[in-house]
């Protein structure tokens, strides 16, 4: 069955007519084009694929897009701001939390849902709330330096001690 | 992915008709199991009614003598949710170990209870179980793990069920013939092919979990990683203590059958001193329980062992945390 | 006028393409979707081992939308790495080898459609007996995976340096183990994928592809096609990791192009990580068995390794392998005799490869432990042992590898106080310990494995009209940072801003031939080409401003954005006026560096003498402390303090991650990886059976860089991220030899072995009590149990 699914994608609202078996992510990988959700595994098992879905993270390999009708979905590609990187993104450049940049995508977008909801983590809870992206170059170490400096930018920024 | 068509119901009681109306349905929750399994062509539908948009399924109510839990509560939510933290802290421990952070953001309580049963020849890519000409539970005629049975040793491996049980938890259950509840004990059997006992169209619409002054309760998981993997074994353990002695016990296993199961027996040690002839008599109670099978890489002697441990551990740690 | 140039070396900076990487621009392989693109897929033995009788395509042929169909049959020319060792064919002919082989393949305008059309093929077998073990292999009458093995032997090596027998003689303690190392896989979190297009009328064939050696690839391609190979390009575009299951030209990279070809067009593979996997080249199951001859004061005397690999279906490296297992015995310590016999042999498992630290990890855990365990025996401290056993440096050991830069005891010193060794080792609280290891890896074979007479390293560094330097290599850059490396050296040399430096990296219709990204020889052997280069172009520019100033080029002052006169330094060009005047007469200014390794460090003349040779070694040293949980066997790794030699850090930025990267995945062979296989049939191709470390149990890991400033390496840098991954396990057993009290010779240190081995101290100290004869000894092993 194929239904016009209307979605918001990266905060523009579209209409696409999709075959109600195709996943999220190959609806963004394909036919959106929005390569940067990686797939890792045959799914669910490395979060490679994780994006928001209305705010919360969301492995798009084990949804189907018609079940997001309607949300609003955002991949890394919404991440910067007219050039400007996320802190997130920043801090992951800076900090060297990709390497290889495969589990990446994944890996911010499932910290910046952590960072939604707890601005100011501390290195037990991003070790938890990321613990469902495998990454095989950093060991993780600077991963959790990155999300702690952007955690500290966006402290900053909120006029709050990081 | 076969094809397939996704419906929308507006209501639970539209959820159940359109579910006795369509072709090969299945009720879609978080998709956190069923989407996954289907990828690799274990559990199959025509018809996938998506009951993660109904309201009705995500509330929590805390109740005169009980919490109410809504099967579509995502086990996030759950763990965050202050009623479930105060009311039952083990419930979090138990929620909060599902899977990974990642998967808890959408995967709900019902489907955490309701998920398939695993075994190492079930979960496997299509082209895998082909050349392994399939098994019992999928496609084939004889089980791999036990090749001389008629029946399936699949393992149960979700983490609430445990935690719910020795909570003396009940559901709610939505279906063709109307409402009903029970005890979350009676909705498993010991089948891997066919644990659940539901009948077609039922729907889980809540968890009813009692108040239970004066019990202290645990929940202890032992998987190789610190996060997505599912129970080797996992226990739950509710206990109430009285001076020196414990006055009532209840210890629920996963991991290690195919059901979720209550450790029976366990009357006999109610208002004895926690000596060594009491975990002895648990030991033995827990080992008469569980039948840990071939279905994973990890060894089921392996299994079978560390859930005597951590029972004995739990039950001592919480005897020890309680107040007389 | 206060110009500087700009510092390019020692500096922690950030990738040069890491903004590509965070904003999910980074386009990987499987990222390209053209328009016209049919899709590939492979059909896989579903037996371990069987003679193929027919491949029945037909109905596969007829399905409507299959554009192409290829079995063994289109392909009679094999590939493999070593010349002499070529013995496998991209689609399967006569006989499968292992579970997972490709047969046949399709080309299909869809995904469906692919998948129906393999479904249509029929395979007629005579199934084979199935080889799972050495033991197997080995066994009297065993059926030969390939007719000219005997003994399904690959490569038996056999050699002694020094005089094993008299080292043996002067020791005062003698000890001999056997260690058993489970089969990892590379796991790198891209998925294999490939791209090629075919233009008929042409003959050309553009291949994508995830290497990390585009030229062997290049070269495969064009062999199996029977194509010219100045009609092939290959282009790699970001790759998602690679740690040695990309050193080679795999099979669906050929099936690919095969496929392009026979549909006249452009054919997209996409492997799943069960079929990534399945394809493996990771590190073999090892039996090592290794004897070491000691003083009483701690002095090695002598070593004897016998080390046994399962090396799977086909020979890859597995040459090279088993020749690394023995080789880099040396080059870590100072020990006067080694005798080395190592079997290679295969077995119906996926052929084994290069991974990370190739050939001399499982030899390390070996070696580490049981000097760890000697030292405990004679009441010496493990550091201390280690100390005892330092080469002097500058030095040739004794199968002929020249060592040249030697930081290991800086390293030992920065781990021992890190981690407050002196106080703390051995006197843990309960169930926690403290262990170490040290180790070591090349940076960069220095003989090449294709010999061809060209410089090991060339890079092109392109100045045009627009004052831009693009920097033009083949270096692969696969998640390890060379790109950033090349252009840290060319702003170092030349002083200039970041800003005008480009690198254009992996096109061969573009950029130079690259040996590629295996033996940790890019920073080395590219860095030096790359040094090169840029301090021709810089003699270019100079000579160029001299004569702009009119001055000698001796008092040109280069300050990278700018050129001043020494003695005069308000007189001065910017850098494009510079450049202009370059190409004055010459236009375009290519300035080629190469770099070759001397002779000299080519290895010893014995056979196989070439494996293990380098112009660098790097060093490193760590200690890891865990927990472990006496009811379930759980151990924590809770903390990691390595120390690394890298000779100088180019980037310590960098270095920090490869350490942290390596020591982590040593963690996971020492911990809880494993590659497993029932009845010949692969068990654990996926991330829940196959366990690679998640962030939360995953320990924080203190990295400490010594520079011993190579005589060299480019600014004195070495290796950095292969020589920290094998002294983990060893360390790790230690560690928890330390809090059980038991030995382990068995890797993965799983849960279940733990729980085994303290269940059966238990029985043997109840039997014990029971007779009341004197305590069991604490040592327990897999015979044991
Ligand atoms: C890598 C990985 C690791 C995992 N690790 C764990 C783990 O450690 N512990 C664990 O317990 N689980 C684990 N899971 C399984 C799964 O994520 C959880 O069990 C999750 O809670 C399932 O919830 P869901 O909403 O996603 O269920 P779904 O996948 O949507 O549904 C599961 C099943 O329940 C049925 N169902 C769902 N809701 C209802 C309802 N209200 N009424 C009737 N039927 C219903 C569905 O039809 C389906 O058959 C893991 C999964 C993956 C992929
Ligand atoms: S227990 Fe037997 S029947 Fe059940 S899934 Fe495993 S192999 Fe199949
Ligand atoms: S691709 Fe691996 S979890 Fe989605
Ligand atoms: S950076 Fe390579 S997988 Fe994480």
């Amino acid at each position: 069955m194929k239904r016009i699914l209307r979605i918001q994608v990266n905060g523009r609202w579209r209409e696409d007519a999709v075959a109600d078996n195709t996943l999220l992510i190959d609806l963004l990988r394909g036919p959106l084009q929005l390569t940067g959700t990686k797939q890792g595994c045959d799914g669910g098992e490395c979060g490679a694929c994780t994006v928001l879905v209305d705010g919360r993270p969301r492995l798009s390999c084990c949804t189907f897009a018609a079940s997001v009708e309607g949300r609003h979905v955002e991949t890394i590609e919404s991440q910067a701001h007219n050039g400007n990187l996320s802190p997130l993104q920043q801090a992951f450049h800076e900090k060297l939390g990709a390497q290889c940049g495969f589990c990446t995508p994944g890996m911010i977008m499932a910290a910046e849902g952590l960072l939604r909801r707890n601005p100011d983590p501390s290195e037990a809870e991003i070790r938890e709330a990321l613990g469902g992206n495998l990454c095989r170059c950093t060991g993780y170490v600077k991963i959790i330096e990155s999300v702690q400096a952007a955690s500290a930018v966006k402290m900053e920024k909120s006029g709050e001690p990081a | 992915m076969q094809p397939l068509a996704i419906l929308k119901p507006a209501s639970l009681s539209q959820a159940v008709t359109m579910h006795q109306a369509e072709p090969q349905p299945r009720y879609l929750a978080g998709g956190t199991d069923l989407v996954p399994n289907m990828r690799k062509n274990i559990q199959k539908a025509q018809t996938l009614i998506d009951i993660s948009g109904l309201a009705e399924l995500r509330e929590i109510r805390t109740e005169s003598q009980s919490l109410r839990i809504g099967a579509g509560v995502t086990l996030e939510a759950f763990c965050e949710a202050p009623a479930v933290r105060t009311h039952a802290p083990l419930l979090v421990q138990a929620a909060s170990q599902v899977a990974a952070a990642t998967h808890r953001a959408t995967a709900t309580v019902g489907g955490n209870l309701l998920q398939d049963t695993r075994c190492y020849f079930y979960n496997q890519s299509d082209w895998w179980r082909t050349a392994n000409e399939f098994c019992m539970k999928c496609e084939g005629d004889i089980c791999r793990v036990a090749p001389k049975s008629d029946r399936c040793y699949a393992c149960y491996s979700g983490d609430l069920a445990p935690a719910l049980l020795v909570l003396d938890a009940r559901i709610d259950i939505v279906g063709p013939t109307g409402t009903r509840q029970e005890p979350l004990a009676a909705l498993f059997a010991d089948d891997g092919m066919h644990h659940l006992k539901l009948a077609a169209g039922d729907l889980l619409v809540s968890v009813e979990v009692p108040a239970q002054a004066g019990w202290s309760a645990g929940y202890e998981k032992m998987r190789l990683r610190g996060a997505i993997d599912f129970p080797l074994a996992g226990v739950a353990v509710a206990l109430r203590r009285d001076g020196n002695r414990v006055a009532e016990l209840r210890v629920a296993c996963t991991g290690v059958n195919s059901y979720p199961g209550l450790v029976p027996g366990l009357e006999a040690l109610a208002g004895k001193v926690p000596d060594d002839a009491f975990y002895a008599t648990l030991d033995k109670a827990v080992r008469k329980e569980i039948q840990p099978m071939a279905s994973t890489l990890t060894a089921a002697g392996y299994r079978r062992r560390i859930v005597s441990a951590m029972a004995r551990r739990l039950v001592g740690k919480l005897f020890a945390a309680a107040c007389n | 006028m206060n110009a500087k140039p700009t510092k390019g070396v020692g500096e922690r900076l950030p990738l040069v393409d890491g903004v590509e990487k965070v904003t999910g621009r980074a386009k990987y392989t499987a990222d390209l979707f053209p328009q016209d693109a049919l899709i590939g897929r492979i059909l896989r033995s579903p037996y371990p081992h069987a003679e193929l009788l027919e491949v029945d395509v037909s109905a596969a042929r007829a399905l409507p939308g299959v554009v192409a169909v290829l079995t063994g049959d289109d392909c009679d020319v094999p590939f493999g790495i070593l010349p002499i060792a070529q013995n496998e064919f991209p689609l399967a002919r006569d006989k499968v080898r292992y579970f997972g082989e490709p047969v046949a393949a399709v080309a299909a305008v869809d995904e469906q459609t692919a998948e129906q059309a393999l479904k249509l093929i029929r395979l007629r077998v005579r199934e084979l007996p199935i080889i799972e073990t050495p033991a197997q292999a080995r066994a009297a009458g065993a059926v030969l995976l390939h007719d000219n093995k005997a003994g399904n032997v690959e490569r038996a090596v056999h050699n002694e340096f020094g005089d094993a027998a008299a080292g043996f003689a002067a020791a005062d303690l003698i000890r001999e183990e056997t260690y058993h190392t489970a089969e990892v896989t590379h796991a790198q979190m891209e998925p294999h994928a490939a791209m090629a297009s075919y233009e008929p009328s042409r003959d050309h064939l553009t291949l994508h592809t995830v290497s990390m050696v585009p030229y062997y690839v290049h070269l495969r391609v064009a062999q199996c096609l029977g194509m010219d190979t100045s009609r092939v390009r290959v282009i790699k575009p970001y790759v998602g990791g690679g740690f040695g299951s990309r050193v080679e030209t795999l099979n669906f990279e050929i099936i690919v192009s095969l496929l392009a070809r026979a549909a006249g067009g452009t054919v997209r593979m996409q492997l799943t990580r069960e079929e990534s996997i399945l394809t493996h080249r990771g590190r073999p199951e090892s039996d090592t068995r290794m004897k070491i001859g000691m003083t009483r004061d701690g002095r090695v005397t002598a070593c004897e390794c016998e080390v046994v690999q399962r090396g799977g279906a086909y020979g890859g490296y597995g040459i090279i392998t088993i020749l690394y297992a023995g080789a880099l015995i040396n080059g870590l310590y100072d020990i006067p005799a080694v005798k080395y016999d190592g079997y290679r042999v295969y077995s119906n498992t996926p052929p084994c490869g290069a991974m990370r630290g190739h050939g001399t990890v499982n030899t390390r855990i070996a070696f580490e432990s049981l000097m760890t365990s000697m030292a405990g025996e004679l009441g010496l401290d493990p550091i201390e042992v280690r100390r005892r056993n330092m080469l002097p440096c500058p030095t040739e050991t004794i199968n002929g590898l020249r060592v040249e830069s030697y930081g290991l005891p800086e390293c030992l010193d920065k781990v021992e106080t890190a981690s407050g060794w002196r106080e703390r080792a051995g006197n843990m609280p309960k169930w926690k310990g403290l262990g170490m290891a040290c180790s070591h890896f090349v940076s960069g074979s220095a003989k090449p494995v294709h010999f061809t007479g060209q410089p090991h390293a060339t890079i092109v560094l392109k100045l045009d009209f627009d004052g831009g330097i693009t920097i033009l290599t083949g270096a692969a850059d696969i998640g390890q940072g060379c790109t950033t490396v090349v252009a840290q050296i060319v702003v170092e040399v030349l002083g200039v801003d970041f800003r005008r430096v480009r690198v254009i990296s992996n096109d061969s219709a573009l950029t130079p031939k690259d040996n590629g990204s295996y033996s940790s020889r890019v920073t080395f052997m590219v860095g030096n080409a790359c040094l090169d280069a840029a301090q021709q172009l810089k003699k270019i520019l100079v000579e160029a401003a001299a004569r702009r100033l009119e001055v000698a080029p001796e008092l040109v002052d280069c300050m990278g954005e700018s050129f001043h006169v020494a003695t005069d330094p308000d007189r001065s060009i910017d850098f494009g006026t510079a450049a202009a005047e370059a190409l004055v007469n010459t236009g375009t200014l290519h300035v080629k560096g190469t770099f070759t390794c001397p002779v000299e460090f080519q290895g010893g003349k014995h056979r196989g003498g070439a494996v293990g040779s380098t112009m660098g070694f790097s060093y490193a040293a760590q200690v890891v402390e865990v927990s472990v949980d006496p009811d379930t066997g759980q151990v924590t790794v809770d903390k990691v303090w390595a120390a690394l030699d890298c000779g100088f850090a180019i980037n310590p930025l960098s270095v920090e991650g490869q350490v942290q990267g390596a020591v982590w995945m040593g963690m996971g062979q020492g911990l809880c990886e494993q590659t497993r296989y029932e009845n010949g049939k692969h068990a654990s191709a996926n991330f829940l059976d196959y366990a690679v470390p998640t962030m939360a149990e995953s320990p924080p890991i203190e990295v400490f860089i010594v520079e011993s400033i190579d005589p060299n390496g480019p600014f004195g840098a070495k290796e950095a991220s292969e020589g920290p991954l094998s002294g983990f396990p060893a360390a790790l057993a230690a560690a928890v030899r330390e809090a059980t009290g038991l030995d382990f010779h068995d890797f993965p240190l799983t849960p279940e072995r733990i729980v085994e081995a303290l269940e059966a101290r238990e029985r043997a100290h109840r039997a014990a009590q029971r007779k009341s004869a004197k305590p069991a000894r604490e040592t327990v092993t897999e015979g044991a149990v």
